[in-house]
């Protein structure tokens, strides 16, 4: 009897759904600190306000990889034809965004939700040269940066030209992630290109030219005799890891996970962030909506609560330090003045402007991984 | 009593003392992990001790507590479908004339000879069109997979190994064939049966690569925290995780100990 | 499957080999073509059948999760955007030559040392004069066969790096300055990782059979006066071959198999191809170069496969 009632305990756990009054099940791609927003912090807030749900969020994993997994999760359920499709939010990178709205896979909801019109930045409207007007809420916006050591990097180089000099003195103490493991090393290779691949606009806005990869062949060798100088590190933690343990000087960080380990005490306070010219890409992350989600209105009341002014200042800027995805004046006016110049400690919003650049349209965006791999990593 | 010390111990103790380093030395840095609180270059050692990141990892609504669960529910039902359809299958291959016996204890043999990888992504690949991606039941198809090489075959030895006298006994007393089985051949079976079920246990709760491909996002285990939480930097959930991996294996290392003889081994191959 | 997981199940699986010789049923002293009991109830079904439907359930398992998808690899990898063709091999190696080549050199020297440790470590405990050495050295080098890949992963991660705790421990002795500390997190690290935990393995093989071989051989040569080492080479080695063979054979198959490995120790160029066709997966999808580079790892461990399967079918015919 007691064995046969382990194995009906056992057999159920198999097909198990755990069956809440209304559950709402977030996907997220990015490093922990996604996670743990919704976990801590966004899905405790959500369950208040609207007693009886609860918010479960599953972590896909950093970098590209992590959105990759949200995209292929649509693309198999739209295959098979499922009615109602199992992720309500999702939570992906704006290079993801494209593919999914020219599939269908979204519903424009952002017409639906309060908070849609406190938006009126270019990167809502267009992601990497699609359209994407009303289908994506930011739910904030980054940067990269590059986060030295004072102490070790008295001048830090403001320009990729002294990155390299500063390579060439220092070998081994630039260290940044290659195009695996996290964007932040993407970023740097793609500020490279901008730097040294030809038009930077023309990578930024389009339109693509095929042709244009060949003007690249000189960036890259020059980028991996640079890299033989500097040091590969695992991915976004590793190269702040690495920048803690002293093992390396300087290296390409999210300018809010920099903030937050400094806040939790993974990285030493004395550390600092310097914005290179010609400038280094950032992105927004989105908030989208499938359109054959279970929980439509939930969905949209959750993307409304995360993106209101209040949230959007306690939650993004205060607690998790990044910059804010609706627009800054709705969000400035919530805050004290000393949170706010929190997010402007070291890189001015002068400088944010003149060298926080977007990421290179889709297929050039394809094209420079794909010649990373094939010129410089072989 | 007079000692007479024994100045071969020099090298010796040199040399066991290298291979101590060497074997204990990465394993000390995992403790070591497990109980830093504060560990900063250029310490050598952690600069604060505590077991504040212990209360992290289990905490309610922490990942660790779900995918130990996951982790256990997942070897359990492995184990139940392995011994399910190794018992039998040892049975017949055993005590059965088969046809293509031969062949058949090849095609058990192969998925021990060849990479898994492939394999894995094309699983993963075939089951998201069923729907059983990201699964618990996808991931213990796999598993299952991989632990029946190892239980069918030592199913089949375990049976081999019993006297056939026993069975003509019970048979020639009025038991069924089935009875002859239940009463006689799986008890004493049982022991071999139980050492290839801890095994295919251990194995399924170690899997990392087929759960990575098949049952990430969505069914997390301790393998899969312990990645996440390695190359997110944080070495001390990685560590304790590694330690909770850790206790069952020890566990059966010293059961094992106590059965593997050189003999024993000595046996192989001849 | 060679497998991550505690021993890689081969230990557990080597022992039945010695048995299968009772395998043979005896010849049949029940009534030809049945089993029976006193009612007789089975008597009409053959005794093939029912063997067969015991055994088919798992057969089924290993053949549909198993050699499908291994097949649909190998189509895969010609399987260019709808068409057949060679692209993604084309592409592999543009993309990861360097890699595959590294694959190889990981794996190879990894088995030789592996290879070169284990003769050493068994050759003292069948040869070693001093029993509590002997004793000592038992008991600490079976440690790493009961720590799962991925534990090995994350212990080496930390203790390889540059300021990880084996350097760290150097210069605390003094004996390095710490200038020269350097981080072993690249391919070498791989290689410690592979050597550390199956050292032990194909260690515990050898010893077995070693402890079993005619003692009056090594006593022979004793008696003329031969040096221990000459002994385990020219005397103990030739005889043991055979199991060396297959304890090395599995620890290739295994290494090429390890994704957690290169994972958390280095993805980054060069390193196995394993940690590629994972990146290809999740990054791009791409299952085309994926498959691929399968198929590539699969053609290198064919040539270890077969000399596997041809040892152990001789074993069974025996």
């Amino acid at each position: 009897m007691k064995a046969k009632l382990i194995a009906a305990t056992l057999v159920s756990g198999m097909f198990c759904t755990p069956l809440a009054a209304a559950e709402l099940t977030v996907l997220t791609a990015g490093d922990q600190n996604m996670v743990d927003y919704v976990n801590e912090y966004l899905g405790p807030l959500f369950e208040k306000e609207n007693p009886g749900t609860k918010v479960r969020v599953v972590g896909t994993g950093p970098g590209d990889a992590g959105s990759q997994k949200i995209l292929e999760r649509f693309e198999a359920q739209n295959k098979a034809g499922v009615a109602k499709w199992d992720a309500d939010v999702a939570v992906v990178h704006e290079k993801f965004v494209g593919p999914m709205v020219e599939q269908k896979f979204l519903d424009a909801y952002r017409s639906k939700i309060p908070s849609g019109s406190l938006v009126t930045r270019e990167n809502a409207k267009m992601a990497l040269g699609t359209n994407v007007d009303g289908y994506v809420m930011p739910m904030f916006n980054s940067q990269t940066a590059l986060a030295y050591n004072p102490a070790l990097v008295p001048n830090p180089p403001k320009s990729y030209d002294e990155i390299v000099e500063f390579a060439k003195k220092n070998p081994k103490q630039f260290g940044y992630n290659g195009i695996k493991g996290g964007a932040s090393g993407v970023s740097f290779v793609m500020g490279w290109i901008y730097a040294y691949g030809g038009d930077a606009q023309k990578l930024m806005n389009g339109p693509f030219d095929e042709s244009e990869t060949k003007n690249w062949d000189k960036a890259f060798a020059s980028l991996k005799e640079f890299s033989r100088n500097a040091t590969l590190t695992p991915g976004n933690a590793g190269t702040l890891d690495m920048l803690s343990r002293g093992e390396i000087a300087i290296g390409p960080v999210w300018v809010d996970m920099f903030y937050s380990w400094k806040a939790n005490g993974q990285l030493p306070p004395e550390m600092k962030l310097v914005l290179p010219s010609p400038g280094m890409p950032g992105q927004p992350m989105h908030y989208v909506i499938p359109a054959k989600t279970a929980n439509a209105d939930l969905a949209q009341k959750f993307v409304a609560l995360a993106t209101s002014p209040k949230v959007q200042a306690e939650g993004i800027v205060k607690r998790f330090n990044w910059y804010p995805g609706i627009d800054a004046q709705y969000v400035q006016s919530n805050l004290d003045k000393d949170t706010w110049q929190k997010l402007f400690t070291d890189i001015s919003p002068e400088e944010l402007a003149k060298n926080g650049k977007p990421f290179p349209i889709a297929p050039y965006n394809k094209a420079i991984l794909e010649a990373y791999e094939r010129q410089v990593s072989n | 009593m007079s000692f007479q010390i024994d100045w071969k111990w020099i090298p010796r103790g040199i040399v066991l003392g290298l291979l101590a380093f060497i074997v204990f030395g990465p394993l000390t840095n995992l403790i070591l992990w497990a109980v830093a609180e504060r560990w900063y270059f250029p310490h050598v050692l952690p600069l604060k001790y505590g077991f504040s990141f212990w209360a992290n990892v289990f905490s309610p609504r922490g990942n660790a507590m779900a995918s130990l669960a996951t982790s256990v529910l997942i070897a359990g039902l492995t184990v139940i479908v392995s011994l399910g359809l190794a018992i039998p299958a040892g049975y017949a291959l055993a005590r059965l004339r088969l046809p293509l016996r031969g062949l058949i204890l090849l095609a058990l043999l192969i998925p021990q000879a060849f990479p898994n990888l492939p394999v894995y992504v094309n699983i993963a690949r075939i089951f998201y069109q069923y729907g059983l991606n990201g699964t618990i039941l996808g991931v213990v198809l796999v598993h299952v997979t991989h632990g029946l090489v190892y239980a069918v075959w030592i199913a089949t030895a375990a049976f081999s190994a019993i006297d056939r006298e026993l069975e003509e006994a019970a048979r020639s007393m009025g038991a069924t064939a089935l009875r002859g089985f239940w009463d006689v051949t799986l008890p004493i079976a049982a022991p071999g049966l139980l050492a290839s079920a801890i095994f295919v246990f251990l194995e399924s709760l170690d899997e990392f690569t087929g759960t990575y491909f098949v049952g990430a996002p969505d069914v997390t285990t301790l393998p899969l925290l312990l990645y996440t939480a390695g190359s997110g930097g944080n070495y001390q959930i990685a560590s304790i995780t590694a330690l909770i991996l850790l206790v069952p294996s020890i566990a059966f290392m010293f059961v094992v100990e106590r059965f593997l003889r050189s003999d024993v081994l000595s046996k192989v191959g001849h | 499957m060679a497998g991550e997981g505690i021993l890689s199940g081969q230990l557990l699986l080597l022992p039945p080999l010695a048995i299968e010789r009772r395998w043979l049923p005896h010849e049949d002293r029940r009534k030809a073509g049945g089993v029976t009991g006193v009612d007789g109830r089975w008597s009409d079904m053959p005794i093939q059948l029912i063997g067969f439907l015991l055994v088919a359930p798992a057969l089924a398992i290993v053949l549909l999760l198993f050699i499908v998808p291994l097949v649909s690899s190998v189509t895969g990898a010609f399987d260019v955007g709808g068409s057949v063709g060679l692209g993604n091999f084309t592409k592999a190696f543009e993309l990861y030559s360097g890699d595959m080549l590294f694959t190889l050199v990981i794996v190879l020297l990894s088995s030789a040392l592996i290879g070169l440790f284990s003769i050493m470590i068994g050759g003292y405990l069948t040869l070693g004069t001093n029993a509590r050495a002997v004793a000592i050295l038992r008991w600490i080098y079976r440690w790493p066969l009961f720590i799962p890949f991925i534990v090995v992963g994350q212990i080496l991660r930390t203790f390889l790096a540059k300021n990880g705790l084996m350097n760290n421990i150097f210069i605390e002795l003094g004996l390095m300055t710490p200038a020269a500390a350097m981080s072993f997190l690249d391919w070498r690290g791989i290689v410690v990782a592979f050597v550390w935990k199956q050292t032990p393995f194909v260690t515990l093989l050898l010893a077995g059979a070693m402890a079993s071989i005619d003692q009056s051989t090594i006593e022979a040569a004793r008696n003329l006066g031969a040096r221990r080492v000459r002994i385990l080479i020219e005397i103990v080695l030739p005889q043991v071959r055979q199991t060396l063979l297959v304890g090395l054979i599995l620890s290739f198959v295994t290494m090429m198999s390890v994704l957690s490995v290169p994972l958390m120790i280095n993805a980054q160029s060069p390193t196995m191809i394993t940690a590629n066709m994972a990146f290809r997966i999740n990054a791009h999808g791409d299952y085309g170069v994926a498959n691929a580079l399968g198929l590539i790892s699969l053609l290198m461990t064919s040539v270890a496969a077969m000399v596997y399967l041809r040892q152990t079918v001789r074993e069974h015919s025996r």
